[in-house]
């Protein structure tokens, strides 16, 4: 019996923007049902890992697999992928159900109007669901990306900075969410800057140093030890 | 091909509810109709020679404010990554997109051609069929080649000043095919000349549609 290839798997990944490097050999492996942490300061490269992870930005050199199969090699391969950015990627003019029902029909989803409506009460904004994006608060536009990331029911999440501009309420529903999902079987990798939402939340913790990554154990709130990954 | 019609309807009623292209481009239209009906003081012959000539150099100025905008609109609203995750083929998307500057070329036209007549008395009407074709080979020719080139003004953050100084030399030729059958149209002159234009601009169409759609997913690359 084969093992089962991981959600995610970088070999060597390497990108550089003219003459600077920003990530470096990168190896990295994210089994379905695990929950990575990445933490780095400003400018360490979070985001563009990320990038390179859901194939929209083309490394320099190294690869990356999804579930053993070059990432975006075909098109139809992109379900795989779902992702929150620093945006919540909607679009302004047309309301919170519209925007979903769109990206469910872009994503081939059997009946997307009813998924919408499923997703909008899973995120609370079922009441809110004819609002637009710039008429809800931070933390709802969080929620309505989430949903939009979620809107084809991908085994790979990415979430760039999610708990950015959130409250502690808004945190809390972002880490029951997140936990869910890794329970449910997703990989989820995010980036942030909070050791102890990452802590609470992720299965193994890496942080992103001079274009490398290594990996984080924590000994205590806050206080966290580094070892080459 | 359904994805096409979604991208499309998303971008149309996006514009209709935000009116944040539309109006300056036909506002844009008019001006340059204005400025160039109320300078032409000329007989009624050099009105017809040079009425083609104006009307598409004002479709072409209007016409990109347009075009500059479909992408960069996605790009404003971050929702371009977006776009470029959803499982299509890219090409799709430039389909979308050219499809939809066309009916925003068309739309400019549908004011501008009643605007030169009232300003110019050349009636354009007399072969309604021939003015048609003209009019639609000309706007997917230049939607066309304003289309991707927008998308690679915009991928490399260039926006406006790029797509002008590429997109004018490259649709120079469907700019000129088109004003030179629409002259031979004003002066009610359809001979084997003017189908040459008109095959002209057909080519023209194919081969930018073609290029847009084998180039446009390595253009919007990062």
């Amino acid at each position: 019996m084969t093992a089962p290839q991981p959600a995610i798997q970088t070999v060597l990944l390497s990108k550089s923007f003219g003459l600077r490097p920003v990530l470096h050999d990168l190896n990295l492996t994210i089994p379905a049902g695990q929950c990575v942490g990445l933490l780095g300061v400003n400018g360490a490269g979070k985001t563009t890992l990320l990038r390179c992870l859901a194939s929209l930005t083309r490394p320099t050199s190294g690869s990356v697999h999804w579930f053993g199969e070059a990432a975006a090699d075909k098109p139809q391969s992109r379900r795989l992928i779902g992702m929150v950015g620093h945006e919540s990627r909607v679009y302004p003019q047309l309301s919170l159900r519209e925007n979903l029902v769109f990206a469910a029909r872009m994503y081939g989803v059997h009946q997307p109007e009813s998924r919408a409506d499923h997703l909008l009460q899973d995120v609370g904004l079922a009441a809110r669901a004819s609002a637009k994006p710039r008429e809800i608060s931070r933390g709802m536009q969080q929620r309505i990306a989430l949903a939009r990331a979620l809107v084809h029911n991908p085994p790979i999440l990415l979430l760039d900075e999610p708990f950015a501009g959130l409250d502690a309420h808004g945190s809390e529903w972002l880490v029951r969410m997140i936990d869910s999902l890794r329970n449910e079987g997703h990989a989820v990798c995010f980036t942030s800057h909070d050791l102890a939402v990452t802590q609470q939340l992720a299965d193994v913790v890496y942080e992103l140093r001079s274009s490398r990554l290594e990996k984080v154990r924590f000994y205590g709130p806050n206080l966290m030890m580094r070892a080459a990954a | 091909m359904n994805k096409v019609w979604w991208v499309l309807q998303k971008d149309l009623v996006a514009e209709f509810r935000s009116l944040r292209v539309w109006p300056s481009m036909l506002l844009l239209g008019v001006v340059v109709a204005m400025v160039f009906g109320l300078q032409m003081d000329l007989l009624p012959q050099q009105k017809q020679r040079l009425v083609g000539g104006m009307l598409w150099l004002a479709v072409f100025f209007a016409g990109m404010a347009a075009i500059e905008r479909s992408f960069s609109a996605e790009r404003d609203d971050a929702c371009w990554d977006g776009l470029r995750l959803f499982p299509v083929d890219l090409s799709l998307v430039f389909w979308s997109k050219w499809i939809c500057n066309t009916i925003a070329l068309s739309a400019l036209e549908v004011v501008l051609f009643p605007l030169f007549f009232a300003l110019s008395h050349v009636s354009l009407l007399a072969h309604p069929a021939e003015l048609l074709l003209v009019t639609m080979l000309g706007n997917l020719g230049l939607s066309a080649v304003g289309t991707l080139v927008s998308a690679l003004a915009t991928s490399i953050g260039r926006g406006g000043n790029l797509l002008m100084a590429v997109v004018l030399p490259l649709a120079t030729p469907v700019i000129l095919a088109a004003a030179e059958a629409t002259r031979m149209i004003a002066e009610d002159a359809l001979n084997q000349t003017f189908w040459r234009w008109v095959q002209l601009l057909l080519a023209f169409a194919v081969v930018f549609v073609t290029v847009g759609t084998l180039l446009f997913p390595a253009a919007v690359e990062d």
